[in-house]
């Protein structure tokens, strides 16, 4: 089989790409948006394409001779919902047979309350704007496929960690310089899946013919809270889980910019945009650019000694998850069972972790 | 302008030319000392940005029909057309400044060191970070003992390729035979070179499998004992910086930060973080000067100690000889090449990288 991989150079698609080339699973032709996105899988001899993923027909020349097409891109919200379509009809387009879409659980939030699944009504309205796009996207597809040529198969993934993942890099570097800290110390859910998994997940949907028109959550095996996440790398690193401070969950004060910004990437905005008088549209940018959001500090302070605790609004929410997410749909109609076991795919992450040079004692 | 400026001809006007040359050379035409005649391309779309700047250079596609002696010649096209373009240069007369990677072998490079010293021009190689003040510093560190003898090193530099690479050719073997090692490593085993001349003993190993590689590892001895570990990546965001142990002191310069340097000597219970200032020691009195040169201070310094060679009033600091040595060692790591290992692939794909790596076809 054929495969199309767009966002090939993500961390899930270098991973895919690494796999599936040195398994010889599958044919792979690479579509990434720049060349500079080359770097990595120029580890290898191969047919890449560099085209404008927003661009259908580009897109289509790309895909041409592909029996199915792989979307694994990555962008900002306003990409994810535009990539969407144009994927599509670039599929459509170069007659490819079947599209797997890595779509997120997050369409359902970060926390989704119990019974969350498949068939969970999905809304617009989440806080992160990323969530919403990610519903947008599938609302998209769904619209695009249901009169269209091309079958779709979607895979809703949660916590993607591997090798080159943020969840392992981010979480190490925290529990290195004191700044890791837990929501309520730890005992939500962590609905991970390692890498490996995720990409059979893939493999079947691509090729099991009852995926077509399905949307799936996939998981690992273990229920893993995030205590025992951040404890295996905590291990492995030498540093003592005692470091990680408990912490209840903060508010979440959106930026100007962050704000201004959900405002001018809205469809209408774009389009009242070339009314402004371009003096204007220069001038606010200054102002945002130079905006202090926390007031400047007072000098006369005692030296501090802990390292300020770090968290994100989405790690947040995710550590206040309290609903492991269902995968029995995923095992029943794919036949989805995961490959790598938790313990298995946090030693094969964190050797990729001593790999980069970073000091991983735990790891022979 | 004065009547004696150099004329300087830019050959390639892709992304080096656009981001390093291009603003030095205006800084250079302004303060008189050079003028750009011609910008070279075979791709009329690559010099239309620079021509903006240049309005009076003459837009060429081919060396070929340029009047060249006495000029100053720029080589900043891909590698592979390097040794071509610098001995016609040489051989008409020209001083060439050719930028690093000096040459796709050594071989070439030999070669054009030969039309070089044959033709009596001068060749110089664009290997601008020995001008960092940083650099300047930690030879004098290294050289004269300050901090007593240097032990032992490690180099972390790379991460994310961010470089707005104008084609795909940078990442094809068939045209750029190396990856992360034949770029950002040619300026790191440059600088160690400089500062401790050839290591004893190299060991090498990298991720390429049937490509480029990513990533890479060296280890490196040296005849007073000083040993060093340096890791290169394109793949991942690395530490960037380089960490020297000696006898009675820490040093760390971080990477591309030219005129600052990190010192933690014994007997001191904190770091000293600072910039690095001109300035002259007298018997009774330390007179501090201006800040010393930054990151791009540094790349227009490299063209005028070119210039100022070519004026009989100073000597070529970075000559061709300089820059075969550092593809010397390039090529020794290459040949001597083993795979990495990466231990999150299966047992399978590990076999098959194996294979690929040491030329197989999967």
């Amino acid at each position: 089989m054929k495969i199309a991989l767009v966002g090939a150079s993500g961390f899930v698609g270098t991973r895919m790409m690494e796999k599936w080339l040195l398994e010889g699973s599958f044919e792979v032709v690479p579509v990434v948006r720049s060349y500079s996105s080359l770097a990595v899988m120029a580890r290898f001899d191969l047919p890449w394409q560099v085209c404008n993923v927003m661009d259908p027909a580009a897109l289509a020349k790309a895909f041409e001779g592909c029996d199915a097409v792989v979307h694994a891109a990555i962008g900002d919200p306003g990409q994810i919902e535009r990539m969407a379509e144009s994927i599509y009809r670039a599929a459509e387009t170069a007659r490819v047979r079947r599209l797997v879409v890595l779509s997120s659980a997050s369409v359902h939030g970060q926390a989704p309350p119990p019974s969350t699944d498949e068939t969970s009504p999905l809304h617009e309205r989440h806080a992160m704007a990323y969530n919403t796009a990610k519903v947008r996207a599938e609302r998209i597809l769904n619209r695009l496929s249901a009169s269209g040529s091309v079958e779709v198969s979607m895979l809703r993934p949660s916590v993607v960690y591997g090798p080159r993942s943020r969840w392992i890099t981010d979480t190490a570097r925290q529990l290195l310089d004191g700044s890791a800290c837990l929501i309520r110390g730890g005992e939500a859910i962590c609905n991970g899946i390692y890498v490996d998994n995720l990409i059979q997940a893939v493999e079947l949907a691509l090729t099991v013919p009852q995926a077509a028109g399905e949307v799936f959550l996939v998981g690992d095996a273990e229920l893993v809270t995030w205590r025992a996440f951040y404890q295996c790398i905590a291990d492995a690193l030498g540093v003592g889980m005692e470091s990680v401070r408990s912490i209840e969950p903060p508010t979440f004060a959106r930026p100007l910019k962050e704000r201004v910004g959900a405002i001018t990437s809205l469809p209408v905005t774009q389009k009242l945009l070339p009314l402004i008088p371009s003096k204007l549209k220069r001038l606010t940018k200054v102002v945002l650019a130079n905006w202090q959001e926390t007031p400047a500090g007072n000098a006369w302070t005692l030296p501090s000694l802990a390292t300020a605790c770090v968290t994100t609004e989405e790690l947040s929410l995710l550590q206040q998850c309290e609903w492991r997410l269902p995968m029995q749909k995923a095992q029943t109609v794919l036949g989805y069972q995961p490959g790598v076991p938790f313990n298995e795919a946090m030693r094969r992450s964190l050797a990729w972790l001593k790999f980069t040079g970073c000091p991983v004692p735990g790891i022979i | 302008m004065g009547n004696d400026s150099i004329s300087v001809v830019l050959v390639g006007c892709g992304a080096v030319s656009r981001f390093f040359y291009a603003p030095s050379l205006v800084a250079l035409e302004a303060s008189g000392l050079l003028k750009v005649e011609a910008l070279v391309d075979p791709a009329p779309a690559n010099i239309e940005p620079l021509a903006e700047l240049f309005p009076q250079a003459a837009k060429v596609a081919n060396l070929a029909n340029l009047p060249l002696a006495s000029r100053l010649v720029v080589i900043a096209s891909p590698p592979k057309f390097h040794a071509p373009a610098t001995i016609h240069a040489l051989k008409s007369g020209a001083t060439v400044l050719c930028e690093k990677p000096m040459a796709s072998t050594v071989a070439e490079a030999e070669t054009m060191v030969a039309a070089a010293r044959a033709s009596g021009s001068l060749l110089a190689v664009g290997l601008y970070k020995r001008f960092f003040p940083a650099c300047e510093a930690l030879k004098g560190l290294i050289e004269k003992e300050s901090l007593g003898k240097l032990q032992r090193f490690t180099i972390e530099e790379g991460g994310k390729f961010g470089w707005q690479a104008a084609s795909d050719s940078f990442f094809r073997k068939s045209v750029t035979p190396g990856g992360v090692l034949l770029d950002i490593g040619v300026h790191v085993l440059d600088l160690l070179l400089w500062w401790l001349d050839e290591p004893e003993a190299v060991r090498y190993e990298d991720d390429a499998m049937g490509g480029q590689e990513a990533n890479c590892r060296i280890e490196l001895t040296y005849r007073n004992g000083a040993r060093g570990e340096v890791r290169l990546s394109r793949d991942w965001q690395t530490r960037n910086e380089y960490l020297f142990y000696f006898e009675r002191g820490v040093v760390r310069y971080k990477v591309n930060e030219a005129q600052h340097l990190e010192i933690m000597a014994d007997g001191m219970p904190t770091l000293l973080s600072g910039s690095l200032q001109n300035a002259s020691r007298g018997e009774d009195r330390l007179r501090s000067g201006r800040v010393a040169r930054t990151n791009p201070q540094s790349f227009i310094e490299q063209i005028c100690n070119v210039a100022a060679a070519m004026q009989g009033r100073e000597p070529l600091r970075i000559p061709g000889e300089e820059g075969v040595r550092s593809l010397r060692l390039i090529e020794q790591c290459y040949a001597n090449r083993r795979l990495m290992a990466q231990p999150w692939l299966t047992p399978r794909e590990a076999e098959a990288a194996c294979r690929l790596s040491e030329g197989g076809v999967q």
